[in-house]
């Protein structure tokens, strides 16, 4: 039993979360419905894209710190062109190219000036924020045009477009990690000189990491958009480290090449229910940051402990074998 | 001589320097005494908690979780007060909750042995959710602020020392404190040993675990020390005091010379780092340009100082090559 909840976050975590789910149910009638799953995919979904951006760059043990501005930026990118009565297609393609070229400066700076990731992408942030404030002039931009909401509008299955388009990235990302180039940015991450010793182009893997996390922002700034009608300074302030906190949660290893997309997913949900729960306990919102730190944290150390607890107990079996004669290893390796 | 020029304090230094010349061709106002000691009461904050902030990344860490712990601090000496303990027990309650969260965040990190950024992102919500939920206590809910202080506290927010603003003050004698703790102490070289090279560290019997407690406590009581002085100088304690501090902070201790690898880094360099990125902010305003756009400013100055240095080092990294090969 140890050893299967600390070998798979994954299982463990889907496990917590139905728990707190169902016990959630029992104290509040009526939120074990369909309609609440379809909310709590709804609410995450702006949450959800830029988690699946961070993603790819955390592998390349790089982190990205500027989602939220670069969210803001390209949701206003899409709100200015949007409201000059250019077409839906063409200001979204606007908006993703905003988006990745803000992707692009990150992956310069740390791929090729060199710039620890979290310093430069502590930098754009300030500055991509800056810049939406200047396109600005610090004004929201309201009034969007219906066809923009209606991409957020849920529809009678319960599933708005962009939750579709989320769930299609989301078996996107999974097939392109099972893949052969996918598994370079897992190694990326794994071992940087290796990586380089084997031929990879470990520059242009993490500058296209970076890149991508630009374009899943934006893709999170036209969710964020669509579904709230208009477009505010603060857009996705504070998002890019409930994006990290999560991805944490789903067990994805902030020294990179460790991490799997269902992580992804269940550690969004489990935040986002979290929030959702709250709602349907009458908690006043106020409790939200605490429950959700405290809950974060534990999960952390009761994770952390285990993990040394595993490690010691692997290592302790090791030199038990080493002792012993080799008729013995396999029963050994089995109780490891 | 070069190598003092070369310094990085010293590039930095002449930063300020043209940056106060710039802003001081634009608006001469800009340059008057007054105006340049007053000014520093908007951002010294920053550089309260910047400088213990150094010693944690150049020991190997880094903290995101004191943005909320000035808040968290605040509201705790704002209780303390409101129920009506005097003034010496409210501030060392507000001391006491810094440096608990301090204790806290470096207990967690040596338990799980995971990325203290994790950590502390964790105990950033954990903090401001519990501030949030304590100012919820003594009725002021949500985002109001707890007042009622007596006079002989609010009145130090706006004291003067020596003719020099109390919070400025406040910053650089606590700042001289920990230059001395870090550079000449026996402390300070353990902080640089233990970024340097962690493992070796504890090889050599280095109290490696309490040196890094240390770096992280002294955090907490800087934020502890910035909440109690914003509460002096607005007249109330409110949850959102540091949340401003996170970002500037962490950037003036980058912009300071501290590696995020650990190992390096300067409590002087952060001090005028601080200053500049204060002084850019008001110099902006003063010249009539929006704070937003200062914002901008800002996180540009440290992608282009940064990109800079590394752009230096990559450059002194090839030239001895060339050099060695052309004798």
């Amino acid at each position: 039993m140890l050893n299967w909840i600390a070998r798979d976050r994954v299982a463990t975590l889907l496990l917590v979360t139905i728990a707190v789910l169902l016990a959630v149910g029992v104290a509040a009638p009526g939120f074990l419905a369909p309609s609440t799953a379809s909310m709590i995919w709804s609410n995450g979904l702006v949450l959800m894209l830029i988690a699946l951006g961070v993603f790819p760059v955390i592998l390349t043990r790089n982190i990205d710190v500027s989602g939220g501005s670069v969210l803001g930026l390209s949701a206003i990118t899409l709100g200015l062109s949007l409201n000059a009565g250019i077409a839906m297609p063409i200001a979204i393609a606007m908006t993703l190219g905003a988006g990745l070229a803000a992707g692009a400066v990150n992956g310069v700076l740390v791929a090729v000036l060199g710039v620890p990731s979290i310093v430069a992408t502590l930098g754009t942030l300030g500055l991509f924020r800056g810049v939406m404030l200047i396109a600005t002039g610090g004004e929201w931009i309201e009034e969007l045009p219906e066809t923009l909401k209606a991409l957020g509008a849920k529809s009678l299955s319960g599933l708005s477009v962009m939750g579709i388009c989320t769930g299609l990235v989301i078996i996107a990302v999974w097939a392109f990690l099972r893949s052969r180039r996918g598994r370079w940015v897992m190694v990326v991450g794994d071992n940087r000189a290796a990586a380089r010793h084997l031929g990879l182009p470990v520059k242009r893997i993490e500058f296209l990491a970076f890149v991508w996390g630009g374009g899943m922002a934006a893709l999170a700034g036209i969710t964020f958009a669509s579904q709230i009608g208009f477009v505010p300074n603060q857009a996705g302030t504070g998002i890019e480290l409930r994006a990290i906190a999560a991805l944490v949660l789903g067990g994805i290893s902030l020294l990179g090449g460790v991490g799997s997309v269902a992580g992804v997913v269940i550690g969004v949900i489990f935040f986002t229910s979290i929030d959702t729960a709250l709602v349907f306990l009458k908690i006043p919102a106020y409790w939200n940051d605490l429950i959700g730190g405290a809950m974060l944290l534990t999960v952390l150390l009761i994770d952390g402990r285990l993990r040394i607890a595993l490690e010691a107990r692997d290592r302790a079996a090791r030199y038990h074998r080493g002792d012993a004669q080799a008729p013995q290893s396999q029963k050994l390796e089995d109780a490891a | 001589m070069k190598k003092l020029v070369m310094r990085w304090e010293v590039l930095l230094l002449a930063l300020l320097v043209i940056e106060l010349i710039v802003f001081g061709m634009i608006n001469p106002r800009f340059l008057r005494t007054s105006s340049l000691l007053y000014g520093t009461s908007d951002f010294v904050q920053v550089g309260i908690v910047a400088v213990p902030l150094t010693l944690v990344i150049i020991a190997g860490g880094i903290d995101v979780s004191f943005a909320s712990t000035v808040g968290l601090c605040a509201i705790t000496f704002g209780i303390a007060n409101f129920f009506g303990l005097p003034l010496a027990a409210s501030l060392a309650v507000g001391f006491g909750t810094g440096a608990l969260a301090g204790v806290l965040n470096a207990t967690i990190i040596r338990l799980t042995r995971l990325q203290p950024l994790v950590v502390t992102l964790g105990s950033l919500y954990l903090f401001s959710g519990a501030a949030t939920v304590l100012s919820g206590v003594v009725g002021a809910n949500g985002y109001e602020g707890i007042g009622g202080f007596p006079t002989a506290f609010t009145n130090l927010g706006y004291a003067q020392v020596l003719g020099v603003p109390m919070p400025l003050f406040v910053f650089l004698c606590f700042s001289a404190v920990l230059l001395v703790l870090l550079h000449m102490t026996r402390f300070g070289r353990l902080v640089f040993q233990v970024g340097q090279n962690e493992e070796a560290a504890r090889h050599s019997g280095m109290p490696v675990a309490r040196i890094q407690m240390w770096t992280y406590v002294l955090t907490g009581l800087a934020a502890a020390l910035a909440g109690l002085l914003l509460s002096a100088y607005f007249g109330s304690a409110r949850v959102d005091l540091g949340g401003a501090t996170l970002l500037p902070a962490i950037t003036a201790a980058v912009l300071g010379g501290a590696s995020i690898y650990g190992g390096k880094g300067s409590v002087l360099g952060t001090i005028i780092a601080t200053f500049v990125i204060g002084y850019l902010q008001q110099g902006l305003q003063m010249s009539g340009v929006p704070s937003q756009i200062s914002s901008a400013l800002s996180g540009a100055l440290l992608v282009i100082v940064v990109a800079f240095r590394h752009g230096l080092a990559l450059l002194s990294a090839f030239v001895p090559a060339r050099s060695s090969q052309t004798n």
